[in-house]
């Protein structure tokens, strides 16, 4: 497991194409997380990746011109599995308040 | 008070463009009805793949940015095959498109797609416009992405009520980019390095591509190699960086590649490779890749390295930049007598077959037309058999003088993009080459040359199959001619006809004595010094091949003769 941290405007279309990246090598998105980080925004990723894979993907991030600065790091497969254990799944949450709402 | 069109072709004229490529409709009727007076030419296709093409046609051939145009949903996606080619062969496009009205945008209304999530993986950059007032700013950014760095496709997707608003216009603006954490460059110590390299070096060779090319490093590179010496060749879309007569050059490289070009390259025991992607037809099989090889690889764009093959040092940076550089240090260094390698790698051996002996007609017949071309001619070759044989037989000193869909591979690319050609050169002999199937697949675009009168001169190599898949098909899949016949073809001299295009046939036989007839002769001279767009139609054998070939996942040592 591979996490990366890139930081990036957050201009139209900026996290797609980062995502994209990953998509069009057909790897699963184990965990996103976007978030504003100061002038900036910042995406944390983790992927099960080769080491070939690596520097593909973080030249090819690098060359999206939006993207300020790519850094990544090898992360424990506990830590990996705790990341994406820890998020249930958004419609868990929000649709019984939704049909709750339609059916009042 | 000006219309978002009005500011819209305004910041367009200020960034020097004055034509533009396009089919109009509903979604981006404002900007036509903005063009009269605006200083910007807008040429009508008849697809608006034509105009994409057009618009790579023309800024293949200037290197300036080529502007195309379309409506939103079916004239926005008919884009995206030129913005995919623009992608993969690095060509500064710009592509404008309506959309539908902003509160209509995710309401699946009439002709809306979401152009720009259909295109995020395609260009480099791209938006939405949102307020008449991101206008100036978004055209500023587009145009800069579009040339800067490695260029590439922009798109620029304008909702109609956008181009209808009205606002106070204070001028185009200039784009300044932001400021980046410093980049990966080159610095000064690769120069000796590669000077080491070159010390230790027995066979030593060069591989030359686009990148050449794009940064206007031509007279920079060529002097380099004249001082090397070392045995070089080039990309499809490095062919006329190299003069051809060069001692040194050895022709093109790779899957249809010269005998001499692909053994030199799997020798190797130092590759220079000047702006080249790698890429597969390139390689052939990469873990067979110049398996001797130390690789330097001079780039500009760093998403281009390792992509196949490690190298050993990349030199990152504009190759106008990096070239000199090299260069310079190369003057007072000491290098090893190479004169042995170089008399093996380029010596007659490993020449080509003599046109006149076993080559086949339609070879002869691209010698018989290639060299009667005026010096300063462009030649655009389609996708398929036609396009190998022509790059292969192509001689051209020319930097901007082949022209073709090489990365993508889109057939229909020629016919359009000779139309961009012509228009950006009017004087200049442009020849397009297609072959039957790519051909009729921007066949339309025969309308919009008759219309501007655009003297193209127009060959169809007509086999009567979607060759090039037939060839694999035959090779590799035990002659199962699985849906590439095209035995029904039309008349091509009569569907030219029928465009007021005047049409010449022209067949094998012709070919068969040498030198040709003096009769066959004054046909291919009237065809090319006509001042009228002609068409000439050369019907070929079924099952000619393009030799050599290396087959799909083999090394470039194990290339196919024709004659094994």
């Amino acid at each position: 497991m591979q996490v990366f941290h890139i930081r990036y405007r957050n201009a139209q279309g900026t996290l797609m194409r980062i995502l994209n990246a990953v998509s069009r090598r057909g790897l699963d998105l184990t965990s996103v997380h976007a978030e504003y980080a100061g002038h900036d925004h910042a995406v944390t990723l983790l992927l099960d990746v080769t080491h070939k894979q690596i520097g593909q993907l973080y030249r090819e991030w690098h060359a999206i011109v939006d993207v300020i600065e790519v850094r990544s790091s090898a992360i424990l497969r506990e830590q990996a599995e705790a990341a994406w254990a820890a998020h249930p799944p958004a419609s868990e949450i929000v649709a019984p308040q939704s049909a709750r709402a339609a059916l009042a | 008070m000006l219309k978002g069109a009005e500011i819209v072709l305004r910041c367009v004229r200020a960034e020097g463009v004055d034509l533009v490529f396009g089919y109009p409709g509903g979604a981006i009727m404002p900007l036509y009805d903005a063009l009269e007076g605006s200083g910007v030419r807008h040429v009508l296709t008849r697809h608006e793949q034509g105009a994409v093409f057009a618009a790579e046609g023309y800024a293949r051939v200037t290197g300036k940015v080529g502007v195309a145009m379309a409506t939103s949903g079916p004239g926005a996606t008919n884009l995206v095959t030129g913005i995919a080619d623009a992608k993969m062969d690095s060509v500064p496009l710009v592509c404008i498109t309506g959309q539908v009205r902003t509160a209509m945008i995710g309401t699946d209304a009439f002709q809306e797609t979401d152009v720009f999530g259909v295109t995020l993986s395609l260009t480099k950059w791209s938006r939405l416009v949102r307020t008449i007032d991101e206008i100036p700013e978004v055209i500023a950014e587009g145009f800069y992405w579009a040339r800067s760095g490695r260029p590439g496709p922009v798109l620029i997707d304008i909702p109609t009520d956008i181009l209808k608003a009205k606002k106070e216009f204070s001028g185009p603006v200039k784009f300044t980019p932001h400021a980046r954490p410093a980049e990966a460059k080159a610095d000064g110590a690769f120069s000796d390095t590669i000077v080491a390299l070159l010390q230790r070096a027995s066979k030593p060779v060069a591989l030359v591509g686009a990148g050449a090319k794009l940064s206007g490093a031509v007279p920079e590179l060529r002097g380099l190699l004249d001082d090397l010496n070392v045995p070089t060749f080039a990309t499809v879309h490095g062919l006329g960086a190299v003069p051809p007569q060069s001692p040194y050059y050895l022709g093109m490289v790779g899957m249809h590649g010269t005998r001499a070009a692909n053994t030199a390259l799997h020798e190797t025991d130092l590759l220079l490779v000047f702006g080249a992607r790698l890429d597969d037809r390139v390689t052939g099989d990469p873990t067979r890749f110049a398996p001797h090889a130390k690789i330097v690889h001079f780039e500009i764009d760093p998403a281009q390295l390792d992509r196949v093959r490690a190298c050993e040092l990349p030199v990152i940076g504009n190759l106008a930049d990096t070239i000199p550089a090299f260069h310079a240090e190369l003057r007072d260094a000491s290098l090893p007598d190479w004169s042995g390698w170089r008399a093996i790698a380029c010596g007659p051996e490993r020449a080509e077959l003599d046109p006149r002996g076993l080559a086949q007609p339609t070879i002869r017949f691209l010698d018989e037309l290639f060299s009667r071309l005026p010096q300063d001619s462009v030649v655009i070759a389609d996708v398929g058999q036609h396009q190998m044989w022509a790059a292969q037989r192509h001689r051209s000193s020319s930097p901007r003088g082949f022209i073709t869909s090489g990365g993508l591979g889109a057939m229909g690319f020629a016919l359009p993009a000779a139309v961009g050609v012509q228009l950006a050169k009017p004087e200049t002999c442009v020849l397009c080459v297609s072959g039957d199937g790519g051909f009729q697949m921007n066949i339309q675009e025969l309308a919009t040359v008759h219309r501007l009168g655009l003297p193209i001169k127009m060959v169809i190599v007509d086999n009567k199959y979607l060759g090039m898949v037939r060839q694999w098909q035959q090779l590799f899949y035990a002659r199962n001619y699985a849906e590439t016949d095209l035995s029904d073809n039309p008349d091509f001299v009569e569907i030219a006809k029928a465009y007021k295009i005047h049409g010449w046939r022209l067949n094998e036989a012709a070919m068969l004595e040498y030198p040709v007839s003096a009769e066959t002769g004054d046909l291919i001279e009237n065809f090319l010094r006509s001042p009228e767009p002609e068409l000439l139609v050369f019907d070929c054998a079924p099952e000619a091949n393009v030799y050599p070939m290396v087959p799909a996942g083999a090394a470039l040592s194990e290339m196919v003769f024709e004659d094994e």
